[in-house]
Formats: C-alpha cells, structure tokens, sequence
C-alpha cells in the first residue's frame, strides 16, 4: 500500500455540509440531552445535526440514511439508481492508500485519561440494556485474510469497556475465535463518523480477503486515505471523526451486551459477548460523534448493495432488468420489486433468482411500464395482472435467520439454523393476454396545458 | 474534557434502583435530574465494583 500525505477528500463533516445544502439535514441549536437524541431523530423530517449536547461540548448527528433521498443525498447519487451505481463501484475497487498525518489524530488521549463518559453516547431505546455507540465501524487485521472492515454496535459497560456483538458470523467474530483460542486479545480500532462511502463498504457482507477499503475506493471513485492506528497496528480512515483503540480481551461470549432496538425494527434478545477495552481514543481537534439511529439507517447502509445483488442475479438469469427497488419496510432487502422487460416465462424466472438471495424473502416482478417506487403502481399490477392460483410462487425450507420470528427460532436446538418459507409474486402481464388490454387511461390533451398556469 | 469524580450520591441512587429488577431506562429515569455525564460516570463504578444480575428481558438488579 503506497502511503502519502493526506490531501482533502470530501470527509464525514464535509458529507453533513453537503446534506445540508440539499435540504436533507437541519442543524438543531437548542441545546439537547443524549437521553432525548433517538426519539428527536425519529420525529424529524430531515437529519439532525445537534450544536449543543447538554454536558457534552461535541456536537452529534443523527438520521443520515434514513431514507431513500438521504442516502442518495450522502452519496451524492441518483434516488432511483442507488443499486446501479453501487454495482458499477464495487465491479472497480480501489485500494487504499496510507497516509502519514490524519485529522482523526489531532488529539491523542491515552492510558488513565481514556474515558469514554467524554463522548455524548446516547441512550436510544426503552429496553436497551444501557447507552450505545451505534456507528462503529470496526477494523481489524488477521494473517490469513488481511485487513477488515465491518459494522457493530457498542454497549457502554465502563468508562474504559465497552460490549461488542460479535454474537452473528462475521469475519472480525472468525478473527476474534482465532485470537480467543490462543488466549490472546485481537488489536481493533473503531471509527466513529466516516463518510457514507467507508460506512456503506464496511456494512457490505465482502466475502472473506475481500478488503471493504477498496469496496469504499471504488464508491469514492479515488483512494480511501488510511492511517496506522497510534497503539494498535491497525489502519483506520484518516478522515474519521473519533477513533477508539484497543483489544477485544480473550474473554469470549461472557459478557451480557444487549438488549438493543435491532435492524428488524424489534427489540433484541439479551447476549453475552466479548468485552473491548479501550486503551486510547483519538479525534479530530473539534470532533462530531454520529449516533446512527435504528432501524432504517442501519438497514439503508444495505440497501444499495442488495438491488445490485439483485440486478447481478437477474443478470445471471438473463433477464432485462429496468429497475430494482429494496424496500424499506422489508428493511432494505427482505422485500424487493423489480422491474423487467418481460419475455414469455421471465416473471417466474425473475422470481425464483430473486429468492435465492439468502436474505430476500419476498419479492415482487412487474413490468417495465410499472413505476416501482410508486406502491399504488405496484398494487395495481398485482391486482390486474396477478392471478394467485397461477401466479404467486412459494418456496419452502429454505435459510431463514433467527432475528425473524416468524420462524420460531426459540424453538431451534443450540446450533440449530432456521427454515423459512419464501414468497414470490409475478405481477407481470400474463402470457396469452393482449397489451392492449391494460392500455392507461389518459387525460386528453395532456400536453397542451399546465395545471401551474391556472392557478 | 477532563474526566470528572464519581459522585457518590448518583451511586446510592442507582444501588437503590438495583435492590429490584429495572431496565437501564429506569436508572435513566432515576437519575434524571442529573447530569448525563455524571450517570454515566456512576454506572461504570456500579459496574466496576458489582456483578448485577440480568433477566431474559434484560433488566438489571443487586443479588
């Protein structure tokens, strides 16, 4: 990895800036408690950005991916082409490049002056098991697989630990058992308040060698900057606000972390999970802490990787794919709707390669005259172009996961792995009936006037 | 920000909240007219000092 010095690249902050511009973050001066963030987030109509935090002299934002247009606006990308473009930048990775000064290392606190009270960690939801850092973004380094990045949420436990939920499979939960078994800590580095692109990489589900880093390249279309961590040997995004050093302690699945408002949308189980001990915190000179609010932000960060995972299936199946859309309340990837330039048999086609994604459960194939992010357009087509005897396609025993529970996963042995039955509907024009037959009304002389002149 | 003491009195309250089961939500609401901060300081010492019990529901309490 070539290493340089840093140079400007737009960063978290200059992310928020740009939202701001585009009227998709408002900055709140009124001065609000940590305890109150969550609930303000969930009540606004655009993210928030909070000047002043009561006992806190860091400012914290909140909301960023809560919808299709905020994410878009983060991106800086097309609404209706989230999945494209992020099909087009994952195709090019970029890798990384070291660089020798970092923002995110302005201000350096280590040994008995760590102490995580310093940063405003909110309390967020009613039955969480204590306050949370929620926008980590976790690396960690292993011989065998290098360098990765992934996202995991943080309960406060002391002013120097923190619990960490490796409780699902994930390559840093792979390195972690390895370091476990040998007794020994794994070196990590958190990054709190990176750019959508690095956040958007770590959250993407890389296989294993994959470094997410050159995931977040290729989205920033140039090299993410990284620095060497200052007491671990872990690199981490040089533009990041605040970054947490430490180990992840060779306790195991000991330590109780949870309950937390979890991705689905539900409140979680109670775990046990390793403990991270935070040995430094570095930050930029007047950092900004990023509280990411449950569900649809976290489910946002997966969303355009799932309609490019989906367009690359259809594409597999040689279907032409017009537009692909994973909707929020299947929590941006259980539920999708494509859209397609049908030929004879393809509705079903699209279907069954859309269900074998492991975490689409539903999914829904119009045609390509359908404006799928309209649901009114959507439920037309079922409802005119859908015979359910003939055209709902259901999959059975198929991965399930656990956070579902519909599958009844306390039911499960230890170890056990959840079936699910999955559901398709082609609500394309059936085979055999006239495009005619569906012609669409239409005002006449619909181009020759303007509603705005007449009023 | 230097890091401030542990202010004995929000540790009482909080021990006082523990003798039955409670949610964290509940020594929030126990500790509201304090200072965030300043709780947050007194749970990590609870947490240094005791083991508390967890239920299935996650609420804590002091055997």
């Amino acid at each position: 990895m070539a290493t340089t010095q840093s140079n400007r690249q737009e960063d978290f902050r200059g992310m928020l800036s740009r939202m701001e511009r585009e009227g998709q973050l408002r900055r709140v001066k009124r001065s609000a408690s940590p305890r109150h963030i969550t609930t303000l987030c969930h009540q606004a109509p655009a993210a928030l950005l909070f000047e002043s935090v009561e006992d806190y002299d860091i400012p914290v934002a909140g909301g960023l991916y809560w919808s299709r247009s905020r994410v878009a606006s983060a991106l800086g990308w097309p609404e209706g082409e989230l999945g494209k473009y992020f099909a087009k930048a994952a195709a090019k990775p970029v890798p990384p490049v070291m660089v020798t000064d970092a923002p995110c290392q302005e201000v350096v606190v280590t040994g008995d002056d760590v102490d995580l009270t310093s940063l405003p960690i909110p309390f967020m939801h009613e039955k969480d098991g204590g306050p949370y850092i929620s926008a980590g973004v976790a690396f960690a380094k292993d011989a065998e697989f290098g360098l990765n990045a992934g996202c995991y949420r943080m309960m406060f436990r002391t002013r120097r630990e923190l619990g960490m939920d490796l409780f699902t499979a994930s390559d840093l939960r792979r390195f972690y058992t390895k370091t476990f078994e040998r007794n020994e800590p794994l070196p990590i580095a958190v990054a709190i308040g990176v750019h959508a692109y690095e956040h958007m990489a770590a959250a993407f589900k890389a296989p294993s060698g994959v470094n997410e880093m050159e995931i977040a390249g290729g989205l920033r279309g140039e090299p993410t900057q990284l620095v060497r961590a200052k007491t671990v040997d872990v690199p981490v995004p040089a533009h990041a606000e605040i970054v947490l050093e430490g180990e992840l302690l060779p306790t195991g699945w000991t330590v109780d972390e949870g309950p937390f408002g979890e991705f689905a949308g539900m409140q979680g189980d109670l775990k046990h999970n390793p403990l991270f001990r935070v040995n430094a915190i570095t930050h930029r000179r007047n950092p900004i802490f990023y509280a990411l609010q449950m569900p649809w932000e976290n489910d946002w960060l997966n969303g355009p990787a799932t309609e490019a995972a989906c367009m690359r299936v259809l594409g597999m199946a040689g279907i032409q794919v017009a537009a692909v859309r994973a909707t929020e309340g299947g929590c941006c990837g259980w539920s999708v709707i494509a859209s397609i330039k049908k030929r004879a048999g393809e509705g079903k086609n699209a279907l069954t390669a859309l269900l074998t994604l492991p975490v689409v459960k539903q999914a829904i194939v119009t045609d390509d005259d359908i404006n799928i992010y309209d649901p009114n357009e959507v439920e037309w087509a079922i409802t005119f172009r859908c015979q359910a005897d003939k055209d709902i396609v259901i999959l059975s025993g198929m991965k399930g996961k656990h956070v579902d529970p519909s599958v009844r996963p306390w039911d499960l042995k230890p170890g056990e792995l959840p079936t699910t039955a999955k559901f398709g509907i082609d609500a394309t024009i059936p085979e055999g009936i006239p495009a005619f037959r569906y012609e669409r009304i239409v005002p006449a002389f619909k181009d020759e006037v303007r509603l705005e002149d007449y009023l | 920000m230097s890091s401030p003491n542990t202010d004995a009195k929000i540790v009482r309250t909080i021990e006082e909240a523990l003798t039955r089961p409670v949610y964290f939500r509940d020594i929030i609401e126990a500790t509201k007219n304090q200072s965030y901060r300043a709780v947050l300081c007194a749970w990590s010492d609870v947490r240094s000092r005791l083991t508390l019990e967890r239920d299935e529901f996650g609420r804590y309490w002091r055997k």
